[in-house]
């Protein structure tokens, strides 16, 4: 029972990083039905955002907190300036053209991305993070779980982030103004809605919150790489999907059951299939099966054929 | 001879009844009109007669065998339809679109494409015979080759006509065939519908045009609200009292449910 | 239209003809700046190239076809580009602008006056592209037949040209930064490639503008047999042409085993429109079988069978994991099942990597893979792995197994020629089109989603079993997500539902990355930037079939402008 509570604490831990993800694949393609293929390298951008605001721009002795702040704040910038050029030079001018020719941009974009990162960013990869939350800080949550600080930090991280992104969407003019947007752009239009800020808002909002689970990833594992925003991706993506696309709940309780999926199964599979090894098929695995019996996901609506 | 015969045809989505427990008979070669204010339900009781909905209960035969299921088994049994929206394939050409509507009534698979027997192409060159012959009949003949999208808006409609013709229709619904179309294009449409009833072909149209509905059909049905108000001779109709109160709108209309348009 | 000799049009001319001098003149003041920059008179290298774009662009003016203004742009942007960036590297490794001899810069100079004279005249008066065709006489068949010959002719010249070109092959590794990469002898020999390539580029740019390319693909669509004929003979001569070199021959067949599988590809996304992200992993199935069932000593099966019985038995397994992963899945909505593709691909992946007998059952060898796949042989005697010698040009055995991939691409080719113009292909793109509408005309959609899909991976596991022999060795890594991407690269660059398309952009995906090698590490940095460049400048791809060219451009017959209007909406 302890280990399975322990798992279970490590698959929340997991699946927070792959939630904050998701948020931003599941805005964007809500909006205009685009899978951003390369916000699994606005992710990584986040994080090394964040590194280099570290290594290059803080001065040493900077307080832990403040240093937190600001190099979150600097992995945001990098996340949020990528997203925008992406989205205004890649992107945009495609928007009338069938929705394969910006999914190979979006491929385009990625690799560029992720080698530009790799070729230019100074020193070897995989590049070490400033280990700024102890990771041998252990809490006790009781019966013998725990959970280290880092962790704990991504998950509240997370939470934060999910609360205040839904209640943006929820509430505020924009937010309203981005659903309307969603359910019908051509309508939102002739109400007054600029629908290109909005597109580009779903942007800024999904790098944001790409950029916290960037540097909450870097605090954790103590290392950056610039591959890491790939595998990263297609598992957020998954999650976006598993809840159901364009569906922000979804994208949460997806990215929470992805992660803790991966983690039981690595657990718990049977012989030999269980380990480390097969950990990313399970994730799919159960995508597939959530899909053969809810074919829009877990929350998705269901997509009414027009006659 | 009886072609359709729909029985107590009820649809639901959730709480709102689109369709309540309409029955229509249709008998061959006939020409039956289908009439309503916006959102009676005409529409979705086509999409149930051609498996785009399920109906929630009732029950609808063809010649006798009861039609349920997927949209092309149905056209298989018989039953062809055409859009309100017009729905043709609109990156193909005339020809192609009118070809695709042989699909049911061919037989060729992988195999037989790739190995271009005899067979096959005897098949390929009746299709394109049935498809340049339905051109000519709806007279698209001269376009045969355009694309369907760079048609203008009333030869699309005819188009969509043919198209639904290749697929050999013992009945053939027809949603709104003239709406948007000009007085000389409607009365093209008239001919055209007399020359496909001249077939043996039954057709049961949705119009709004009544000087149209009355002078074509042999009959028509009044739906209101999701139900059938009453059904008679085009005479019989328009001097009923309740069409015209329906249409004028005197019934209470806050509680009518909404027609699915797309 | 009168021919203006106004003085922007002298300007053209003038800036053609010095452009043209240029080019036999020394570029270059030193020896070793590859390219032959030394020489007074015939021009090689990128020489030859700025010489051919300066002579289409003053031909183009003074001619004066369809298109005129255009046409002239595009050549003489390119003979601008080209110029210029050889003239700068060839400062850059000689060590000073003082190393470049006159001759280039007169070229630049030239092809600046051009190009200006290019953009001060008026494109507004351009008038329509048309088709051309020869005039209806006696000779028209036969000429049309030497044309369509010489197109393949000239293709494979092309083809020949860019493979010949020198790359340096210093391995790239992760740890590789930009900074102990170039060298300067990868800016030299890149030089010649990107002036290849961008030559190339500039005269598609003037064929396509003035209507030459729209005439010429015409007349080969008329000699169908012509063009297969030729197509055939130029295939046939490719290795011929290498004096015994195998280096662009495995490049050749490697390129040939991906244009299979983008064909195969081009099923199901070209005319089904489904979106499969995870297609090489069908490819990987038919790859492994190949190789567990081909006698390696490293495969856990020690069982050697026939190999035509391992292409069918390959596609077969193929099939069967498409209808297994298709048949649940083809409800879904488009992007949902791209995603499910690309999760079975990863599936794959991590499932060969595991099944080593120590993680799972053993079959796969794990992360290490099938080696050593032995060679192929024939009934007879012949075996793949022997050199030949045939009219006395020296064939590597490599050769055999370039000739085993003509007939593969070819069959595959076949089938889906065939399949596009049937009951089929038609119902395929009716779903494309509009799937309701589809299944109302009597089109059981999902039963043939799902056959797009089995057919799809049935050609790709037949590509594996042949790709497993001739690279001799089936490893999990040659089955990633990032293969998946390249080969829908291929086919959506090349051109959706075509099979010159195809063909043609699996040459170009498969090329780029391959002979942008002097770039090292910055070779996939630029790829992703040819990707994205190559979808805002031309979505439709290089060879559109018409009905997509229709769908890219409907906007623009109506506006006249290349972006959709703003605010349209995927």
């Amino acid at each position: 029972m302890q280990l399975f509570m322990q798992q279970l604490v490590n698959g929340v831990v997991l699946g927070a990083t792959y939630g904050l993800v998701a948020l931003g694949y599941t805005m964007v393609y809500g909006i205009v039905q685009l899978i951003n293929f390369a916000h699994g390298e606005i992710f990584m951008l986040g994080g090394f955002g964040a590194l280099f605001t570290y290594t290059v721009l803080l001065p040493s002795g900077t307080p832990v907190v403040l240093a937190l702040i600001l190099m979150l704040l600097g992995g945001m910038a990098v996340s949020v300036t990528a997203a925008v050029i992406m989205e205004r030079f890649a992107y945009r001018p495609l928007r009338g053209a069938p929705r394969l020719a910006p999914l190979i941009t979006a491929l385009g974009v990625s690799i560029f991305l992720q080698e530009l990162v790799r070729n230019f960013y100074p020193a070897k990869s995989p590049r070490p993070f400033p280990q700024l939350i102890p990771p041998d800080y252990l809490i006790n949550l009781g019966g013998g779980v725990t959970i280290n600080a880092p962790k704990l930090v991504t998950v509240i991280a997370a939470v934060v982030g999910m609360v205040a992104l839904s209640t943006f969407v929820r509430r505020s003019r924009t937010g309203r103004a981005m659903q309307a947007t969603a359910q019908d752009p051509d309508t939102a239009r002739l109400m007054g809605i600029d629908t290109d800020r909005i597109i580009v808002t779903a942007f800024v909002l999904g790098a944001s919150l790409a950029a916290v689970s960037g540097l909450s990833n870097g605090l954790q594992f103590g290392t950056v790489d610039p591959r890491m925003g790939a595998l990263t991706g297609v598992k957020a993506f998954t999650a976006a999907v598993l809840g159901g696309i364009g569906n922000i709940s979804g994208a949460v309780l997806g990215g929470f059951l992805l992660g803790i999926v991966e983690v039981m199964a690595t657990q718990y599979a049977p012989s030999p299939l269980s380990g480390g090894a097969w950990a990313n098929a399970w994730g799919f695995v159960v995508l597939i099966l959530v899909l053969v019996f809810r074919p829009n996901g877990l929350l998705g609506e269901r997509v009414a054929a027009r006659a | 001879m009886t072609v359709l015969e729909a029985t107590s045809v009820t649809k639901r989505f959730g709480g709102l009844v689109a369709v309540n427990d309409v029955s229509l008979t249709v008998s061959e070669g006939e020409v039956v009109g289908l009439i309503g204010p916006n959102g009676a339900g005409k529409t979705t009781f086509f999409n149930c007669l051609t498996g785009m909905e399920t109906p929630t209960s009732g029950r609808v035969t063809f010649k006798g065998t009861p039609l349920r299921g997927r949209p092309d088994l149905i056209l298989k049994a018989g039953v062809a339809r055409t859009f309100q929206n017009i729905r043709l394939f609109p990156n193909m050409t005339a020809v192609e679109n009118v070809i695709v509507g042989r699909h049911a009534r061919t037989s060729a698979g992988v195999l037989s494409a790739i190995g271009r027997g005899p067979r096959y192409r005897r098949e390929e060159r009746e299709s394109e015979e049935v498809a340049r012959d339905l051109l000519a009949f709806v007279g698209l003949g001269h376009v045969r080759n355009e694309l369907a999208k760079s048609l203008p808006y009333g030869d699309q409609r005819r188009l969509e006509i043919a198209r639904a013709l290749a697929t050999e229709p013992g009945l053939l619904l027809l949603d709104e065939p003239t709406a948007g179309m000009n007085p000389n294009e409607t009365a093209a449409a008239v001919s055209l519908v007399k020359k496909i009833q001249g077939r043996g072909i039954a057709v049961v149209l949705i119009e709004h045009d009544m000087r149209f509905v009355f002078g074509l059909c042999d009959r028509v049905a009044v739906l209101v609200q999701g139900e059938k108000l009453l059904e008679g001779t085009p005479a019989e109709v328009q001097s009923d009292e309740r069409v015209i109160a329906a249409y004028l709108g005197k019934p209470p209309e806050d509680a009518g449910p909404k027609e699915k348009n797309p | 239209m009168s021919r203006d000799l106004s003085p922007k049009s002298l300007l053209g001319v003038a800036g053609a003809v010095a452009t043209a001098v240029a080019c036999f003149l020394p570029w270059s003041l030193y020896a070793g700046f590859p390219g032959k920059m030394l020489n007074t008179g015939f021009p090689g290298g990128a020489r030859m190239y700025v010489l051919l774009l300066a002579l289409a662009a003053v031909a183009v003016l003074l001619l004066d076809p369809p298109g005129r203004v255009r046409g002239m742009r595009g050549a003489a942007v390119w003979a601008l580009v080209i110029s210029l960036l050889t003239a700068l590297l060839i400062g850059y490794a000689g060590g000073g602008l003082g190393k470049v001899a006159a001759g280039a810069w007169i070229a630049v100079a030239g092809s600046a006056a051009l190009t200006a004279s290019a953009y001060l005249l008026d494109s507004s008066s351009d008038r329509d592209r048309r088709v051309w065709s020869l005039p209806d006489a006696d000779w028209r068949m036969p000429a049309e037949i030497v044309i369509t010959l010489a197109m393949a002719g000239l293709a494979l010249y092309v083809f020949v040209v860019g493979l010949g070109i020198p790359t340096s092959n210093v391995a790239s590794g992760p740890d590789h930064t930009f900074r102990d990469a170039i060298s300067l002898n990868d800016v030299t020999n890149g030089s010649e490639f990107l002036a290849f390539l961008f030559g190339i580029i500039g005269l598609f740019l003037v064929a396509g503008r003035i209507g030459l390319t729209a005439s010429l693909g015409a007349i080969t669509q008329r000699r169908r047999p012509a063009l297969v004929t030729g197509a055939t003979l130029a295939a046939i001569a490719f290795p011929f042409t290498q004096d015994g070199s195998p280096y662009a021959l495995r490049i050749a067949a490697s390129i040939g085993v991906f244009a299979a599988a983008a064909v195969g590809l081009n099923v199901v996304v070209g005319l089904a429109g489904l979106l499969d992200l995870g297609y090489i992993a069908f490819f990987g199935v038919g790859a492994y079988f190949a190789a567990i069932y081909s006698g390696s000593a490293t495969s856990p099966i020690h069982v050697h069978l026939p190999f035509f019985l391992v292409i069918v038995l390959g596609a077969l397994v193929a099939a069967v994991f498409g209808f297994v992963l298709g048949a649940p899945t083809l409800r879904l909505r488009g992007d949902y099942l791209a995603i499910v593709t690309l999760g079975f691909g990863e599936i794959f992946r991590i499932s060969v990597n595991n099944l080593d007998g120590q993680s799972g059952p053993s079959l796969t060898n794990g992360p290490n893979g099938i080696s050593n796949i032995p060679d192929l042989g024939l009934p007879g005697g012949f075996s793949f792995g022997d050199n030949h010698h045939l009219f006395g040009v020296p064939l590597p055995f490599q050769a055999n197994y370039f000739f085993l991939e003509i007939v593969l691409v070819a069959a595959v080719m076949v089938a889906f020629l065939r399949l596009s113009d049937s009951r089929i292909g038609r119902a395929w793109v009716a779903i494309r089109e509009d799937e309701l509408a589809a299944a109302a005309t009597g089109i059981n959609t999902t039963r043939l989603k799902l056959l797009a899909f089995g057919l799809g991976a049935t050609l790709a596991g037949a590509a594996g079993t042949v790709d497993a022999h001739v690279v001799k060795v089936a490893a999990p890594d040659s089955f990633t997500f990032i293969e998946s991407t390249l080969l829908l690269a291929a086919v959506i660059l090349g051109g959706m539902g075509t099979v010159p398309g195809a063909l043609l952009g699996a040459s170009v995906v498969y090329l780029l990355p391959e002979q942008l090698r002097f770039l090292h590490d910055l070779r996939l940095l630029v790829f992703g930037l040819v990707l994205i460049l190559m979808m805002r400048l031309r979505p439709e791809g290089l060879v559109p079939s018409k009905r997509r060219q229709r769908e890219f451009h409907e906007r623009d017959d109506r506006s006249g402008a290349l972006d959709p209007p703003p605010g349209a909406h995927a």
